[in-house]
């Protein structure tokens, strides 16, 4: 079962507002009503936090927080 | 003098972020105990002035509340908590009003320089990459006006006067003039302003604008004092709505005050520097007794700029013992809030319908005797009993720009 990289999910949370009960391994950006401005401040974020370069085009309305974890632990070399 | 319901504008709502508290009745509570809200800030430790009005009674966070604050530099949120507390103090339900009918004007000088700088440090230190897609919509001074507007659905004109200090006061005149043409219903108006940051401090510092009187933060405002030596730096913000009587009156709304008039003029003398002769501050009162159809001998108070630099209450002392001889009541709220920059203008509309609606004048903090240097009546110590029929209140901002707000009691107050 796929997972959820616990800064993604407190990134979400905590600068969002996104609500921890809808953050789950296939909801979409589109789906936590991230429009194409909150993702693309998402993407810095998560590079401030991670340190993974988020690619333009990695993060669309369409992905899912799990192949956004798998992005980010592929890039990392850390999959898991 | 009899007005016409169509045309006369009426506020039916006030909505506060401020140095001395948020709900109107903490504000009015500081204002009349004539204390300054200044104090030390550990972030301008090491500046010239380490001290300023800090805005905090609120969590700006919750009070906006829902998932969009992450995109709201502080002074938006400001402008925004302002906003709705002053829908609905109006009793206004924007959820059925006619949106379209709704305008916004919001001025703000400066805009979300802390936003700037945090960007530009991450620019040097990480590259492009490392910049937030959103400190262009984020730091744009219209950003409040904007963020209001999807908040309340107001689909009318919406502006952001930036005429520095007087942009809150611009920004009530401006929503005068869309009621007076018929343009709108409704002018959700006001300012907001916070730039507490060290850089904006040392800039101001070097202008040679602010106190340093870094011993005594509580004592360092002090408006028309012969010992002032600058202003001290606040933040907040105020929104008045501003509403046609007629349309106030179809929905049963108590008009608190009515803004009988307003003008505007322009020094063209130097970028900060007030003409030290005042023509272009009296040809903006003068326009607003003569938009509001009185003569200089019936304004009864005089809510003054009073910054407590050197230059700015010697000009305008001067004009006030000019144009009113009969010697209004003055007070001048930056002694207890510190200089809200665009927010003054603002704010201080609304501590005038407040001194209007209470019958009371605010003292001027830290000015223990009326000041000797001119002949104006300075209400000190304590506030003053006193019925207040007509009233001005002055904002005058760098770049020149001079607005006087003429205020008048509402009708069913007559007393």
């Amino acid at each position: 079962m796929s997972t959820i990289d616990p800064r993604i999910t407190d990134v979400l949370s905590r600068t969002f507002k996104v609500p921890v009960a809808e953050i789950h391994p296939e909801a979409t950006m589109d789906g936590l009503d991230m429009d194409s401005l909150a993702a693309a401040e998402f993407a810095v974020v998560l590079r401030e936090t991670t340190g993974v370069e988020l690619a333009t085009g990695t993060l669309t309305r369409g992905t899912t927080l799990a192949e956004l974890t798998a992005h980010l632990h592929a890039a990392a070399g850390t999959a898991r | 003098m009899e007005r016409d319901a169509r045309t006369t504008t009426v506020v039916t709502g006030l909505g506060l972020v401020t140095p001395v508290g948020d709900d109107e009745h903490a504000f009015w509570a500081g204002l009349c105990a004539g204390r300054s809200a200044a104090r030390r800030c550990e972030e301008l430790a090491g500046l010239p002035a380490d001290f300023a009005c800090r805005a905090d009674a609120t969590d700006l966070d919750e009070a906006v509340g829902g998932r969009s604050s992450w995109r709201m530099a502080r002074f938006v949120k400001m402008a925004l908590v302002a906003a709705r507390r002053a829908v609905a103090d109006a009793g206004l339900r924007p959820e059925s009003w006619d949106g379209g009918r709704v305008g916004v004007v919001l001025g703000v000088g400066v805009g979300g320089v802390a936003v700037l700088v945090d960007n530009v440090r991450r620019l040097d230190a990480s590259g492009p990459q490392a910049v937030s897609p959103l400190l262009a919509p984020m730091m744009m001074p219209n950003a409040a006006a904007g963020e209001i507007a999807v908040d309340l659905g107001a689909y009318g004109p919406s502006l952001a006067p930036a005429t520095a200090c007087a942009s809150g006061a611009t920004a009530l005149a401006t929503a005068h003039d869309l009621l007076a043409a018929g343009r709108c219903d409704i002018v959700v108006a006001g300012g907001a302003e916070s730039v507490l940051t060290p850089l904006v401090v040392a800039a101001f510092a070097q202008l040679g604008a602010l106190s340093t009187r870094t011993g005594d933060p509580a004592g360092a405002s002090r408006p028309f004092a012969p010992d002032r030596d600058g202003f001290v730096l606040g933040e907040g913000a105020a929104v008045l709505v501003l509403e046609r009587a007629g349309h106030a009156a179809a929905r049963g709304a108590r008009a608190r005050a009515v803004l009988a008039g307003s003008g505007s003029a322009t020094d063209a003398h130097h970028p900060t520097a007030p003409d030290p002769a005042g023509r272009g501050a009296r040809r903006a009162a003068e326009a607003a007794l003569e938009s509001a159809g009185w003569d200089g001998h019936q304004v009864d108070h005089v809510n003054a700029h009073g910054t407590a630099t050197p230059l700015n209450d010697a000009m305008e002392a001067a004009l006030i013992a000019g144009l009113f001889p009969h010697r209004p009541s003055v007070t001048a709220p930056k002694g207890v809030l510190g200089h809200t920059l665009a927010a003054g203008g603002a704010i201080e509309a609304a501590a005038t319908v407040l001194t209007l609606e209470h019958g009371l004048v605010p003292p001027v903090a830290n000015l223990d005797a009326p000041p000797a240097e001119w002949d104006i009546d300075c209400v000190t110590k304590q506030p003053r009993r006193q019925e207040v029929r007509r009233a001005v209140s002055h904002s005058f901002g760098f770049g020149g720009h001079n607005v006087v707000l003429a205020f008048e009691r509402a009708r069913h107050a007559d007393r």
